[in-house]
């Protein structure tokens, strides 16, 4: 027993003596140090590929519910008006509402590892030629630029951390960073962009990796989202614990901020143009010639060597693969994951589009004259002659997709049609009611119902879910779903909600067995040459109402004119006649439009509408966003005595409503970001 | 061997009770009620429910022990009375906004102008009234009368401030603008339950009229009739009450004044 306790001490006393030694004094081998990664360009690719896999990209693992790296139900549109979805409805418009949260935390984590490079560089720049040590201190600024914009763009004035915050060699309480001014952070995005622009090559030295033009490309859009900003805001307020003004601008200055970043915007978008380095993708692209411009724009989504493409996000199978596929596909073509037509267009964003028949005030013509519907021979010549991009976004009732016709139809009309065919959303012998009040689906009209003027005389079929149909037997004999393959239902939502599904982004020559969740590696375009002509478009006219001189030798009427021009050409619409056409208020209408157009279901059109100020205000369908507002559809049904299509237009089925206060510009920050910090300013108001 | 198996199991026993320490803090127990009332009327300032109606908004400054979370809101009943039964005595800043004049007034520089919110001791039941200038008094005038599931009623507005009143209380606040006092929307909101307000109305049949400019002047104080929108199927039972609002802001949302929801019953065919 003695023994023991002498052995015991022993033990203990050696161990005492063993501490003392410096030489074990050494950082642990089993984490990486600064000397393996800043020293060597293999190290740095480990760097950067770790900062890359933070980047704010909005993609294919991108949603305004649950914001970054996060690839489920994935369906750019459905917030911007331009498309509906079964899971995409009212709550989707709530930035971050579930399960990721609000984009706040994991936007320091990448900003802490860019500040670290600019930092720790430095002090290795012996080991890098001078091309790949510039290249590497732009990733840094870029990196900073983009969470920056992320961040000011939701949150206004934000904490501008521009260093690595030492922790715990100084006390968590002297690190806190309070947020700046809105006019401050925008002025941090530019100086960033500024100093990427700066440093990067003019090249990418990898795949993936950012250059010159792609920091010109994001400064461009960043600048017109800030000119806008300073320009449409209305709403501003000073932070309690601070009283530092975080959100809105000056209003005795910002009219002339405005002006600084549009320029800004102007000449990012300039340097990229007179680059000679991109250009529209028109491979396929031939005058006159429809369905070749249709199939040009189809393609250039999928071709990684389009000349249009300025910086994309790569995806591959199996390590790093999205859904966008198995979420959005036609009902009929739907992988065994069970998803499909995610991501449906509106009437709304389709009447945008030219080569179809419309009322004066813009909305498509379905009824004649007398008020019955036009009858069609087929389903597909109401839009026959449409502009081939919304052709190339759209899939239209009747288009063909993968090889096979894409059967969009709501349901049959048996009735009588021999003096027409009169309006069908009429409840109890009533007149027609397509507003808010009427019928919101066709189970409640009396066609179907075989009421009032039909009392007794059941003359509309339906298909209540993608599974089970109404059948009618036509005069031939044979029989006929009353719904179409790929919908749409009355009670589920999985087929064409809409009347349309969207086309942009599929790959159309993926088999429909391999159409599911995390099988799709189709690249998304972040930043293209079309957006490029539309910001310089936009920010010339704007310099342009705003009486602002033109840089020698260019003319801002005619860099906004040639963009739309350009842009209008590839996509086969209708062309601006002369500068002319671009004028006032109207001019920029138009300009905006086109982007609208152009950019949708690319996550651009939402922050547009944001910037412009303009999501709770504009009236869609009799109501705004700040009420709540709802988008329509375009619904084909077949009249089986006549063997011809009508389509009824009219406040979709879901009723989906959408809704966005004016002070929800201003994402709230984080609660408990706000409750555990002495410095960190709620948006005022909130 | 067993003495040294029942020692480690003594001291994991007396580790584990250790960590098994009573929260002895009591739970929050006091009442804060409060009512606001029109500073000239002292009748109560109606409101709607949630985020666009008064919203009251508690700060604790007794408790120093450990960081307190901040801005404790909760939202005001329609009547313009509110109570929370559940709060930690204490020293307390209570705040109220809505659409009336700021009972908080900062300027551009962030110096408060005025601080017109209650700093008060909360224990048992603590009552409070805040009287406030409401921008507008929404009245209903006679009573709506519903013919083939329209309702018609006749409202009158008037303002609970002056201009000049207005414009001396918000122009030191910064960005003061004449077109602030315009009366943008008026709207008669129908619901099919009582808590009828911009949050709950059913927008088949409610009524929105907008103004531009200052092209409502003429009807302040002149009453009018306003109808609600569609056919209100018979044999329901709706709720309705009317609501104004001018062009300012509290807190960055325009709020509506309201007047007092009434019960309409369609008749039955």
């Amino acid at each position: 027993m003695k023994l023991k306790y002498i052995l015991f001490a022993i033990l203990a006393f050696s161990g005492g003596l063993f501490s003392c030694s410096d030489y074990l004094n050494i950082p642990p081998v089993n984490v990486v140090q600064d000397k393996d990664l800043f020293t060597n360009t293999n190290g740095m690719t480990v760097y950067l590929s770790l900062m890359y896999s933070q980047m704010p990209f909005e993609d294919f693992k991108y949603s305004p519910s649950r914001q970054f790296f996060d690839d489920w139900l994935v369906t750019p549109g459905a917030n911007e008006g331009a498309s509906l979805g079964r899971d995409a409805g009212a709550a989707m418009t709530s930035e971050g509402y579930s399960r990721n949260g609000a984009y706040w935390g994991r936007a320091f984590n990448l900003l802490r590892d860019a500040n670290r490079l600019l930092e720790t560089l430095p002090s290795y720049k012996a080991n890098f030629s001078e091309a790949d040590y510039n290249h590497y201190i732009g990733e840094g600024y870029f990196a900073r630029a983009m969470v920056f914009y992320a961040l000011a763009k939701r949150y206004g004035g934000i904490p501008l951390v521009t260093s690595v915050l030492k922790y715990p060699d100084k006390p968590a309480a002297e690190l806190e960073v309070a947020r700046s001014t809105e006019e401050e952070s925008w002025n941090q995005v530019l100086a960033d962009y500024n100093s990427a622009i700066a440093n990067l090559s003019v090249t990418s030295p990898k795949r993936g990796y950012a250059n010159k033009s792609v920091a010109l490309a994001f400064k461009s859009e960043a600048m017109l989202f800030a000119g806008s900003v300073a320009k449409y805001n209305k709403i501003t307020g000073f932070g309690r614990k601070t009283k530092v003004r975080v959100i809105g601008f000056d209003p005795n200055t910002a009219a002339a901020t405005s002006i600084r970043y549009f320029k800004e915007a102007y000449s990012a978008s300039r340097e990229i143009m007179t680059s000679g380095k991109y250009s529209l993708y028109k491979k396929k692209w031939s005058a006159n010639d429809k369905q070749a411009q249709y199939q040009n724009m189809v393609d250039m989504f999928g071709d990684i060597t389009s000349p249009e493409n300025i910086y994309i996000k790569e995806y591959s199978y199996p390590d790093l693969a999205h859904g966008y596929d198995a979420y959005n596909i036609p009902r009929q073509l739907m992988g065994s994951n069970g998803y499909s037509a995610g991501n449906c267009p509106t009437l709304d964003f389709v009447e945008l589009f030219d080569g179809f028949a419309k009322n004066a005030d813009g909305t498509i013509k379905v009824f004649d004259a007398n008020g019955k519907y036009l009858m069609f021979d087929n389903v597909t010549d109401i839009f026959a002659n449409a502009e081939p991009r919304l052709r190339a976004y759209v899939i239209l009732p009747g288009d063909v997709f993968k090889g096979e016709v894409i059967d969009i139809r709501r349901g049959i009309y048996t009735g009588d049609a021999s003096n027409g065919i009169a309006p069908l959303r009429v409840l109890s012998g009533g007149s027609p009611d397509y507003t808010i009040s009427g019928p919101s689906n066709y189970n409640q009209v009396d066609a179907y119902k075989a009421t009032g003027a039909f009392a007794g005389n059941k003359s509309l079929f339906l298909d209540q879910s993608g599974t089970t149909h109404e059948t009618v037997t036509l005069p031939d004999g044979s029989k006929m779903n009353a719904g179409g393959k790929s919908g749409p239902f009355t009670s589920d939502q999985t087929g064409a909600m809409t009347g349309f599904v969207v086309r942009k982004w599929f790959d159309p020559n993926m088999s429909q067995s391999l159409v599911l969740e995390a099988h799709s590696v189709e690249p998304f375009v972040l930043m293209r040459y079309g957006e490029i002509l539309l910001n310089a478009a936009e920010a010339a006219y704007e310099l342009s109402l705003a009486g602002e001189a033109a840089p020698s030798g260019e003319n801002y009427q005619d860099i906004a004119y040639n963009a739309i021009k350009d842009i209008r050409e590839r996509a086969g619409a209708d062309p601006l006649v002369s500068a002319a056409d671009l004028t006032g208020n109207e001019g920029l209408q138009i300009i905006r439009k086109e982007r609208k157009k152009e950019l949708a279901f690319e996550y651009k059109t939402l922050w547009d509408i944001r910037r412009w100020r303009t999501q709770h205000s504009d009236i869609l369908n009799g109501s705004t966003q700040a009420d709540g507002a709802y988008y329509k559809g375009l619904y084909p049904f077949y009249s089986s005595t006549t063997g011809k299509y009508f389509f009824d237009a009219g406040l979709d089925e879901a009723r989906k409503s959408f809704r966005l206060t004016e002070q929800e510009y201003y994402l709230a920050i984080p609660g408990d970001e706000v409750s555990k910090s002495t410095l960190i300013d709620q948006q005022p108001g909130r | 061997m067993k003495k040294i198996y029942y020692g480690v199991l003594f001291c994991l026993a007396a580790i584990s009770l250790n960590s098994c320490q009573l929260d002895n803090y009591d739970g929050p127990q006091e009442t804060l009620i409060g009512t606001v009332v029109d500073v000239v009327t002292g009748n109560p300032v109606l409101t709607d429910q949630a985020t666009e109606g008064i919203r009251i908004r508690m700060n604790e400054l007794s408790w120093t022990g450990t960081a307190v979370a901040s801005d404790f809101d909760f939202y005001c009943m329609k009547e313009g009375n509110f109570q929370n039964t559940k709060v930690f005595k204490g020293h307390y800043n209570v705040r109220i906004d809505g659409a009336f004049i700021p009972l908080v007034r900062r300027n551009q520089a962030g110096d408060t102008i005025a601080d017109e919110s209650k700093y008060i001791d909360i224990k048992g039941v603590t009552k409070v009234e805040y009287k406030v200038q409401p921008f507008l008094n929404v009245e209903w005038v006679g009573t709506p009368v519903v013919s083939n599931g329209v309702i018609t009623a006749t409202v009158k507005i008037t303002r609970g401030v002056t201009p000049a009143d207005f414009k001396a209380k918000i122009e030191p606040m910064g960005g003061y603008d004449d077109n602030m006092l315009n009366i943008t929307d008026v709207r008669l909101f129908v619901s099919q339950v009582p808590y009828v307000g911009f949050r709950a109305w059913d927008n088949r049949y409610s009524t929105e009229l907008d103004y531009s400019g200052n092209t409502f002047e003429p009807q302040l104080g002149v009453p009018f009739t306003i109808t609600t929108k569609g056919v209100i199927p018979a044999g329901y039972t709706v709720f309705i009450r009317a609501a104004a609002r001018i062009n300012y802001a509290t807190e960055n949302i325009k709020r509506h004044n309201y007047n007092v929801a009434v019960r309409v019953d369609v008749p039955a065919k």
